[in-house]
């Protein structure tokens, strides 16, 4: 990028040149930051604008009343407290045992030497290549024979199976960089098995820990289609739901369904928010070496 | 020491739960589609076994599922060949600013990365909206003022504005990927090559790129495995339309049973996705692995 200066007796026009370049790229940068976040803008904007305002010509409009009464219908009609709760059992649930199962599972192939290992291997790879919707079918058919169809924990079961590979290969990471002589110290002091992961491996493994409930949190917050198949009942469903349903029952009150989309939205923002540093460097942890 | 990390019973305490659970929600449901997918059943009632012929019907006379194929291998295309190299010039731009500004707009770049499906796809259904969405209001401000176009359903723009979708979205998952990757190549390697008189082109053509190998062909994998994987998108904006234009085979395989009441080709149809998926990875993934041993 700097190679220009290969002319430094010319003393004045380079830089000046630099200067402008720099000056076009930062603009150009933070052009594509706004419009990466221009459709969120736009949301919020009809949000709390009246219903009939989204025919106007404006591309966004300045609310001269803010309609927040759009939050509280979103929120009293469209029963969102109960989709939020449905949504926050489900999901915790699941990313315990997932954090719980997949670092027990990486544990086991890490460090421990027994002959399967190959095999689960095997699962752990399978687990990331196939596509969760071929198991959609099926799954409605078997799930329902000991009950779990339209119950939570017929989506916790999935949503532990579907994020287990990609966990265990971060937790993998994260082991393979922790010497053995803890646990063989501790082992030599008389600490029982249990003892030595809680005390010894677990908060070693913070990092990966954190990663791992983040990005498994996201993902079964955003999850939708097993939730739209497995459940029928409106008394269980999870939150992505909300915006769909909203869509039917609201279809002409816009300005609703808008402030829905908004309050969907929130949680993984906030989350974001404050644990985007975890999750870029779990992101790439997991996804690249897996 | 032998005894620690070879003991049976905690090796199994510690594999059985998540072998278990993998089998129950993954290996099992394969198993029923293979069994269901030889079957006519429509999801109720009595059926036959029909052998084959589910997926001789899906391969030689299934028009839809070659272009639901058709279509994931052009989203492959297009992210590899446009998608991949955008994200990697941005990325390499933003590796030589200054550190908290550049961490700043890769948190932006990356928000909607983290949005869920379901909230994105309505929001760019919105905005393809031919009666109030804002892409037809931008053309009205800019001088097209009788465009009125139906992004979603026009057969012109139906494909393309959904891959516009699916792009824009994981556009900041391969700037993330890159940018971590250029973070791994030592800088004594660029300013080597600065030293010899090498310029920024030739830096990254000849030595930044060949090191970041691994890297690259990790995202090529998620590529494929994620353009065969799209359905959510599909399913909340176009189902497939109009006619089966922007079919993709999940979306697919999930009308044919639960809305077409052919339940047992639709479990054919996963069957063979399943195939698919799996070997494309794996014919992948070696070809990356020729080439990485040949460097």
């Amino acid at each position: 990028m700097t190679h220009s200066s290969s002319s430094a007796a010319a003393g004045f026009r380079p830089t000046a040149l630099k200067s402008i370049g720099r000056t076009i790229l930062y603009a150009f940068l933070i052009l594509l930051a706004f419009l990466q976040l221009f459709p969120l803008l736009w949301v919020f904007n009809y949000s709390i604008l009246k219903s009939g305002d989204l025919f106007g010509t404006e591309l966004l409009k300045i609310p001269l009343v803010p309609q927040w009464g759009n939050y509280v219908r979103a929120w009293v009609d469209g029963k969102i407290l109960r989709y939020f709760l449905n949504s926050t059992i489900v999901v915790v649930t699941s990313v315990a045992a997932s954090v719980f199962i997949s670092f027990c599972l990486a544990y086991a192939v890490t460090r421990m030497k027994w002959k399967l290992r190959p095999i689960a291997m095997l699962a752990v790879t399978l687990g990331m290549v196939v596509p969760i919707h071929t198991t959609l079918l099926p799954n409605f058919l078997w799930f329902s024979y000991f009950g779990l169809i339209n119950t939570h924990l017929g989506l916790i079961i999935p949503y532990v199976a579907f994020t287990l590979s990609f966990n265990t290969l971060v937790y993998m990471g994260q082991l393979r960089t922790l010497p053995r002589s803890m646990e063989e110290s501790a082992f030599m002091d008389g600490a029982s098995w249990p003892r030595i992961f809680w005390n010894v491996v677990a908060p070693m493994s913070g990092g990966a820990t954190v990663t791992v409930c983040v990005m498994t949190f996201l993902n079964n917050w955003n999850e939708f289609i097993m939730a739209y198949t497995y459940l029928a009942t409106d008394d269980l469903r999870t939150l992505p739901f909300a915006i769909i349903k909203f869509q039917g029952e609201y279809r002409s009150d816009y300005a609703i369904q808008f402030a829905c989309m908004t309050l969907v939205a929130v949680v993984p923002l906030v989350l974001f928010f404050f644990f985007s540093k975890r999750i870029m460097a779990g992101v790439t942890a997991g996804a690249l070496k897996g | 020491m032998k005894g620690l990390f070879g003991n049976g019973k905690v090796i199994a305490a510690l594999v059985v739960p998540g072998i278990a659970v993998m089998v129950f929600s993954l290996v099992v449901p394969i198993g029923f589609s293979v069994y269901y997918g030889l079957t006519d059943w429509a999801g109720f009632g009595k059926f036959h076994m029909i052998g084959l012929a589910n997926y001789r019907d899906i391969i030689t006379a299934d028009p839809v599922f070659w272009r639901a194929l058709m279509n994931a291998l052009i989203l492959m295309v297009v992210t590899i060949c446009i998608q991949n190299p955008a994200a990697f010039a941005l990325a390499a731009v933003l590796s030589h600013l200054s550190s908290r500004f550049s961490r700043a707009l890769r948190t932006v770049y990356f928000v909607p990365a983290v949005l869920s499906l379901v909230v994105i796809t309505k929001l760019w259904v919105s905005i393809f909206n031919p009666t109030y969405g804002i892409l037809n209001k931008l053309l009205h401000v800019i001088g097209f003022t009788g465009v009125n176009i139906s992004w979603l359903s026009n057969p012109h723009t139906a494909l393309g504005s959904v891959l516009w979708i699916i792009l824009w979205q994981g556009f900041g998952w391969a700037l993330l990927f890159y940018y971590t990757g250029l973070m791994t190549v030592p800088k004594e390697i660029e300013e080597a090559a600065r030293v010899d008189g090498a310029g920024w082109f030739q830096a990254y053509s000849r030595i930044i790129i060949p090191f970041m190998f691994p890297v690259i062909s990790a995202v090529l994998v998620i590529d494929v495995i994620s353009s065969l994987r799209q359905m959510e998108m599909i399913f909340l904006s176009t189902e497939g339309g109009p006619g089966f234009l922007t079919q993709f085979v999940s979306v697919y395989l999930y009308q044919k049973a639960f809305v077409a009441g052919a339940y047992g080709y639709g479990n054919a149809l996963s069957v063979l996705f399943v195939v698919v998926a799996v070997g494309l990875t794996l014919v992948v993934q070696q070809v990356l692995r020729r080439n990485d041993d040949a460097q």
